[in-house]
């Protein structure tokens, strides 16, 4: 009975991938069963959410769940460092972040190397933004710069622990600048908008995803290449004169053993999701950023990139010897 | 209750104080001001602590040993070797559970754990009854938590 | 608010959701291991298909339930089955070792329905200017707040304060072991990785609470709690009694869970130890704290289960989660595309948040009922059960709850380790209590105190930050009354002993 249920399930989904025009080989019944899919973190985090976004297109498109699952500790650490010793058979998949895969490893040993996990796409980005209280005495970032120059050291931004996009924006952006502010780190995004709505911190590095989920919040500029759709009203921090682009990138990765079909097979999933009006139109009104790097070579030379950038602001803030 | 020194207590304490070193020297290697001086006030604290209880049992008159309540419900005697066999078990479910999975590891736990806890003599209504609802619960458990509320439970590589 | 939410709220399909939503939650709460996090967390999906409120009401309906169960283990097994039911412990438990489980499970559904009335009367009546007080906490006076809770050592710990403040300093360091959430460095693993996560507040509850209980049961052939009546149903009048002689300590309890509840970061476990602890300092001469006080319950659920209504004030004010169930409910309204916001608060917008927090009412009503008839079935089991399933059952929750936490192995290995230091350690007189009370605060207390001094440093004095600021002045004001009252209650007493033998 169990087993009929399955076949008909399998067939429905062996359809439906074939629907939406995917090659039906050998492994076309890929996927017939739940994916799990690990989150790193705790629940509540901007991973959290954007695998929650996925969740329904997923089922939409291949007629399977996305079974959500916290693997809390270590700031992610310890969700990675396991990830090798999980099963490769596509159906075990978990979210990465940079620029945390990066420093991590680099700063001590910590049970897994950057080169060790197998990025199968980056699927978004969340970009830098410095964040400010609605009634800030801050309007723009020229007035925040200044004050900064005026005050060495007196202003004070929260955000993520350190190590975090956050913390390697404030310090490219401090020596962008020419400016010495002070780093305080909070526990993370919610944490530190708390402190920056109280007034303890005078403004936040944080992403363009605030002022889309808390209330009285404003960006001063946004560390894109363009403008966000979501504020057209704010600056870049290139067309401010000062060459900022990044964030954090979130990707999925698979253990090792996966083979290389299936490593390819889940991309074209993730991709076909990241495709969708609708599902673009979502992160967007989030505040998130789209991003598509495949894995391949795109893969290969995007994390080359990434690594000479963070690695190199880590060195700069003695955060890595 | 005896008037004597807490002499158990001072061992107990020499331990933390142990402890408490290491944890300081874990500190030396630290670089960010951010790590080191929470964990530090917090070891020196310790062993300040621990080095004032010594000091007042070896210093001062002994006095009655007095203890929580809390302390006081914990029950002396009965049989050690159980004691042990409950520890034993469960610390080996954990380390097994990885190589033979959540099912196995569970369920022989459980199994052990019912005899080491069995103190009824083995009528022949227990020996058919007990085993059932043990089966019932242990599955009952798994899925509940496996179905219900998905957890990836481990399973055995070779299944 | 208009009536037409109320009725929304009870329409049939809704009120069936709340009371299923109350049943599933409290079975829930009582298993160690399984939390309200985690059950709203794989409810989120069924969400999507769902009306948001309704998915609202099924979710705060799981949410109180699950406050609320986890008393039961507390009281019959001495392993809070939810951390806020830590406080429930200190008087349950003692209570339920006599026999008077029943009585205190009464008890703890009243003192329940009572704290889940106000925080939800204050989330309805006074939430946009309550969230404000989330927001007046900063570092330093999250770092009192975690001072104030070590204070309650004092108590915890009669006869031997230094062991307790030893124990709490042992806690205090082990919270410390793993990634740091603020400098990210490693610590005290010595090269291991199986350390790197840190200690898992859950498991070390299951471990320092609930395996002593399971070592100490196996070892001898008695019962596990002492039975001595004949079911005597469910108490109810005794428990209203006692309720209604202590009513300013439940009203009390409530309106300090509300507020710890509104504070980001505290939660149910710091509200319902600083209601017991306010509690225990103010109840009257001849109490029995200590020994199994029901006002420790009355305060311990009373005030955890206000925290629900609190910890959704900024929730749904400011989109700051007040507790971790907080962020997934949170997380399924951004999904659902909800915008909270203050605006929600008012008529027009907030049509979908007035029909859940009228279901809260419901879900927090039929917790009564239903409360009473499965804290029933709960006591009869575990009474009836003989020893040699008892035992490997309540193992076998602790094992699968603890992995359950975070899906981890080595965690099921920590809370055994931890067990057995908590059994040994309570042999020579260190209790497990100030170890749990370390392990809760130490990060809130450690994060309080390096981003205050950096804060202070940047904008000048340090010190001052830590003193000068209004909150912190009246904590430390708090701090020392709690620590030199009980020295100077005996004086007191004495001197208006006195004074009355004069007249």
């Amino acid at each position: 009975m169990r087993r009929a249920a399955r076949m008909v399930m399998t067939a429905a989904a062996a359809a439906m991938v074939a629907g939406v025009g995917f090659s039906t080989g050998a492994v076309a019944a890929y996927p017939d069963q739940p994916i799990t899919y690990y989150i790193p973190f705790g629940p509540g985090g901007e991973s959290d959410v954007t695998a929650r976004f996925q969740q329904p297109f997923f089922k939409q498109k291949f007629g399977q769940d996305f079974i959500i699952t916290y693997k809390p500790g270590g700031g992610g650490a310890v969700g990675w460092s396991q990830l090798n010793k999980m099963k490769g058979d596509g159906y075990t998949i978990m979210g990465t972040n940079i620029p945390h895969i990066i420093i991590q490893p680099e700063q001590s040993q910590i049970g897994y190397q950057t080169d060790d996990l197998v990025n199968v796409y980056f699927f978004h980005f969340t970009p830098d933004a410095i964040v400010v209280k609605d009634d800030s005495q801050f309007k723009t970032l020229k007035d925040l710069v200044d004050y900064a120059k005026a005050n060495p050291g007196k202003v004070t931004f929260g955000g993520s622990g350190k190590g975090s996009a956050n913390h390697l924006a404030q310090i490219m952006f401090d020596e962008a600048a020419g400016i010495k502010s002070t780093y305080v780190a909070f526990g993370g995004t919610g944490p530190s908008v708390t402190a920056l709505l109280g007034g303890q911190t005078m403004a936040q590095w944080g992403y363009t995803t605030v002022p889309k989920q808390f209330e009285r919040t404003r960006l001063l500029a946004v560390a894109m290449d363009q403008r966000h759709p979501g504020f057209p009203d704010v600056p870049t921090f290139k067309e401010l004169g000062y060459e900022m682009s990044g964030g954090t990138y979130r990707g999925i990765a698979v253990p090792k053993s996966a083979s290389e079909e299936t490593r390819k097979k889940l991309a074209d999933m993730i991709e076909a999701i990241n495709k969708d009006p609708a599902f673009i139109k979502k992160m967007l009104d989030g505040g998130f950023a789209m991003l598509d790097v495949k894995y391949g070579k795109s893969m290969d030379d995007f994390m080359a990139k990434m690594k000479t950038i963070y690695i190199k602001a880590a060195k700069e803030a003695a955060l890595v010897k | 209750m005896a008037r004597k020194r807490d002499t158990a207590g001072m061992v107990v304490c020499s331990l933390f104080i142990l402890l408490g070193g290491a944890a300081l020297w874990d500190t030396t290697r630290m670089l960010d001001r951010d790590s080191y001086v929470y964990p530090r006030a917090v070891a020196v604290l310790m062993i300040v602590f621990c080095l004032m209880y010594i000091g007042r049992q070896l210093l001062l008159p002994p006095k009655e040993l007095t203890e929580s309540l809390e302390a006081q419900t914990a029950q002396r005697g009965g049989s050690t070797p159980r004691r042990v066999g409950l520890v034993v078990t469960l610390f080996a479910c954990a380390l097994a559970m990885p190589y033979v999975g959540f099912l196995i590891a569970g369920s022989a736990a459980f199994a052990v754990m019912l005899l080491i806890a069995m103190y009824d003599p083995w009528t022949r209504f227990r020996i058919v009854v007990y085993p059932l609802v043990s089966a019932a619960l242990v599955l009952g458990f798994y899925f509940l938590f496996k179905s219900a509320f998905l957890v990836p439970l481990p399973t055995a590589p070779f299944l | 608010m208009s009536f037409e939410f109320m009725w929304a709220a009870l329409s049939p399909e809704n009120f069936l959701l709340a009371l299923g939503g109350v049943v599933a939650g409290t079975v829930i709460g009582a298993l160690p291991g399984l939390t309200a996090t985690m059950a709203i967390a794989v409810l989120v999906p069924f969400t999507f298909s769902m009306p948001t409120a309704a998915a609202l009401i099924l979710m705060g309906a799981i949410y109180t339930g699950a406050i609320y169960g986890g008393a039961y283990s507390a009281i019959l097994l001495n392993t809070p089955g939810t951390p806020s039911a830590i406080a429930t412990t200190f008087e349950g438990y003692p209570m339920a070792k006599r026999g008077d489980g029943d009585l205190a499970i009464t008890v703890a559904c009243l003192a329940s329905v009572i704290g889940g009335m106000v925080g939800a009367l204050f989330l309805l009546g006074l939430a946009p200017p309550l969230a404000e007080v989330a927001l007046e906490f900063g570092p330093t006076e999250y770092f009192w707040l975690a001072m104030f809770g070590l204070t309650l050592i004092a108590s915890l710990s009669e006869g031997n304060t230094l062991k307790g403040l030893i124990g709490a300093c042992f806690g205090l360091l082990i919270a410390c072991i793993g990634v740091a959430e603020i400098s990210s460095d490693v610590r005290f693993t010595f090269g291991s990785n199986v350390m790197i996560g840190g200690i898992e507040t859950v498991s070390a509850l299951i471990g320092l609470y609930c395996v002593p209980v399971l070592i100490d049961l196996v070892a001898t052939p008695d019962r596990h709690l002492k039975v001595t009546h004949e079911t005597r149903g469910f108490r109810l009048g005794e428990a209203t009694s006692i309720l209604s002689r202590r009513w300013v300590n439940a009203v009390r309890s409530s309106v300090i869970g509300t507020i710890v509840g509104i504070l980001p970061g505290a939660g149910g476990s710091i509200a319902s130890l600083v209601a017991y602890s306010e509690a225990r300092r103010t109840a009257p001469a001849g109490n029995k704290f200590g020994d199994g006080d029901p006002d420790g319950i009355i305060a311990s659920e009373g005030a955890n289960n206000a925290t629900v209504g609190g910890g959704l004030i900024p929730t749904l004010v400011l989109g700051i989660p007040g507790t971790p169930t907080d962020a997934v409910i949170l997380g399924a309204l951004l999904v659902q595309g909800v915008r909270t916001g203050p605006n929600l608060f008012t008529e027009g917008g907030g049509s979908i948040v007035y029909t859940f927090m009228a279901g809260l009412f419901i879900a927090t009503a039929l917790m009564l009922p239903a409360g009473l008839l499965i804290g029933r079935y709960a006591y009869k089991s575990i009474i009836t059960i003989p020893k040699a399933l008892l035992v490997p059952s309540v193992a076998f929750m602790c094992v699968i709850g603890t992995y359950a936490i975070r899906n981890s192995t080595s965690d099921i290995a920590i809370m055994v380790v931890l067990g057995v230091i908590g059994w040994i350690l309570n042999r020579f007189g260190f209790t497990p209590s100030p170890i749990v009370l370390g392990l809760i605060l130490s990060r809130i207390a450690e994060n309080g105190f390096v981003q205050g001094w950096i804060i202070g440093e940047a904008t000048g004095n340090p010190l001052t930050g830590f003193f000068a600021r209004p909150i912190s002045f009246v904590l430390i004001l708090v701090i020392l009354l709690s620590l030199f009252y009980p020295m100077l209650k005996p004086r007191l007493v004495r001197r208006l002993a006195r004074q009355e033998g004069r007249s």
